[in-house]
């Protein structure tokens, strides 16, 4: 059974206190002054002591004293009177713990409870985390923290596919096998095939042929859309401006303006040919002898398609199987390379090239001259163009 | 963080308004933004309070706390999270605690 020393002038309080903690389960002995208290404190080596203030004793003076000589010794003092101020003043003094009036075994245990068991109080500059949380509390954290994962997941799962669509590439065989060029008009793309002297409007999306335009009277090998016009160029240099109808009605024809011409591209000022004999750029004015202002020697070991992206001219070197973004102040300069690993089984020879807004699509035939031609749509370069 | 040997005692006050005893408690942690008191007194959350305190030879009288959170321990006594909601006595506690933990 736990002691509990009792130190009370008053009999009448020793006798109350002493029946209410008898009750608590503790072994009382009550003291009515200082020195006897004391003595029963180095006999029996209490748990706790218990203080009255009031009734002719100073329980601030006792406190210390008691404190002073059993330093260890948790000292709960019971005031006969209610005064907060005295209390703390009492605690300041060492006691740990303060029971107000009217006494009570509910208080006291609570009291001698916390006495038994009192550590310092926690020091810190900053706020530590509370650690009492309500549930919602729990339950908002929690699913904040699943929100969070879900949206991480997420995130991850969209760059992956997007990683995924940029990454792929796309081929389809077509019903022609001699392609000569390809082009874009903003909608869907277009093959250029010498062989049966035709235009051929393919589908983004499958192998479906959408339309076929028969140019009769010549044999085309590179194609350009502008705005409101279509730019072809035959075997024998003849440059035709034409109509964006249906017929792709001639309006003008270069006779022989651009010999050896492999690749036509429109600017949206000037226009653009690719020697791939001479293996030159020239830079043309519209005007009616579609004027060359400027030419520049192309690098590489056989270049033979040129397209417009909208800010940079690019040519397509079926012998090195890349593309090269040329610098459009210096043509000759080269800014960017960018490989074909599609062709590098050297089963096809890329004969066309176009751009989307997007991707780059290649035409190419198979290096034999037997078979269909294929159509391809490359992987989304994003920040190498 | 440091804790000291005994806690440290609080006496509480209300506004009149309140129309509430004076009571006293202990600090189970403090900090400068607030503290966690034990006391017999019934606290509930959102009442507001004036903390009296020493601390480490510096007194703090009657410093405006409100009540975040409060529950009854095992004891009996309740167990208060409480906010200090002045903002100079909130700096001069942070400058008291800095030059304690410091020593």
């Amino acid at each position: 059974m736990a002691a509990i020393g009792l130190l009370a002038a008053e009999t009448g309080d020793r006798e109350e206190l002493a029946a209410l903690l008898g009750e608590l389960g503790h072994s009382v002995d009550g003291s009515g002054r200082l020195a006897e208290a004391l003595e029963f404190a180095r006999e029996r080596r209490p748990r706790a002591f218990v203080v009255v203030d009031g009734g002719g004793a100073d329980a601030e003076t006792l406190t210390r004293e008691l404190s002073r000589v059993f330093p260890l010794l948790p000292i709960v003092a019971a005031l006969k009177t209610r005064d907060a101020t005295r209390a703390v003043a009492l605690m300041r003094a060492g006691a740990v713990e303060v029971v107000a009036p009217p006494w009570t075994r509910e208080d006291l245990r609570a009291c001698v409870s916390k006495g038994l068991r009192s550590p310092g109080t926690a020091l810190s500059p900053v706020r530590l985390a509370p650690r009492r949380r309500s549930p919602v509390w729990y339950a908002l954290a929690v699913g904040a923290f699943l929100a969070a994962a879900i949206g991480a997941a997420s995130l991850k799962r969209v760059r992956a596919n997007a990683a995924a669509l940029a990454a792929r590439v796309d081929s389809w065989t077509l019903p022609v096998s001699h392609p000569a060029g390809l082009a874009f008009d903003g909608t869907d793309v277009w093959v250029v095939d010498w062989f049966s002297q035709s235009l051929y409007q393919e589908s983004r999306v499958d192998p479906r042929v959408l339309t076929v335009r028969h140019l009769t009277a010549e044999t085309p090998v590179a194609a350009a859309f502008a705005q409101d016009a279509v730019w072809t160029v035959s075997a024998d240099g003849t440059i035709v401006r034409r109509m964006r109808d249906s017929k792709l009605t001639p309006l003008q024809r270069y006779a022989k303006a651009a010999p050896n011409c492999a690749g036509l591209a429109f600017d949206g000022l000037y226009l653009w040919t690719l020697d791939e004999h001479a293996r030159t750029l020239s830079k043309r004015l519209l005007d009616a002898d579609l004027t060359v202002v400027s030419k520049s020697r192309v690098p590489g070991l056989s270049p033979n398609a040129l397209v417009w992206d909208g800010s940079a001219l690019w040519t397509l070197d079926s012998g090195d199987r890349v593309l090269r973004r040329h610098d459009l102040a210096d043509p000759s300069r080269i800014v960017a390379v960018l490989s074909l690993p599609e062709y590098a089984d050297g089963f096809y020879v890329p004969k066309g090239l176009a751009w989307d807004g997007e991707r780059f699509w290649t035409v190419a035939e198979r290096r034999d001259g037997s078979g269909p031609a294929r159509l391809t749509r490359h992987r989304d370069e994003g920040s190498a163009r | 963080m440091r804790r000291t040997p005994a806690p440290l005692p609080v006496l509480l006050r209300f506004s009149p308004a309140a129309a509430r005893q004076d009571g006293w408690g202990r600090l189970v942690s403090l900090t400068s933004g607030g503290a966690e008191l034990s006391t017999a007194v019934r606290l509930v959350v959102g009442e507001t309070l004036f903390l009296s305190f020493e601390l480490a030879g510096d007194r703090f009288e009657a410093v405006l706390a409100r009540v975040a959170h409060a529950e009854d321990d095992a004891d009996g006594h309740r167990l208060a999270e409480l906010r200090f909601t002045d903002e100079a006595e909130r700096r001069r506690l942070a400058k008291a605690l800095t030059d304690l933990l410091a020593r």
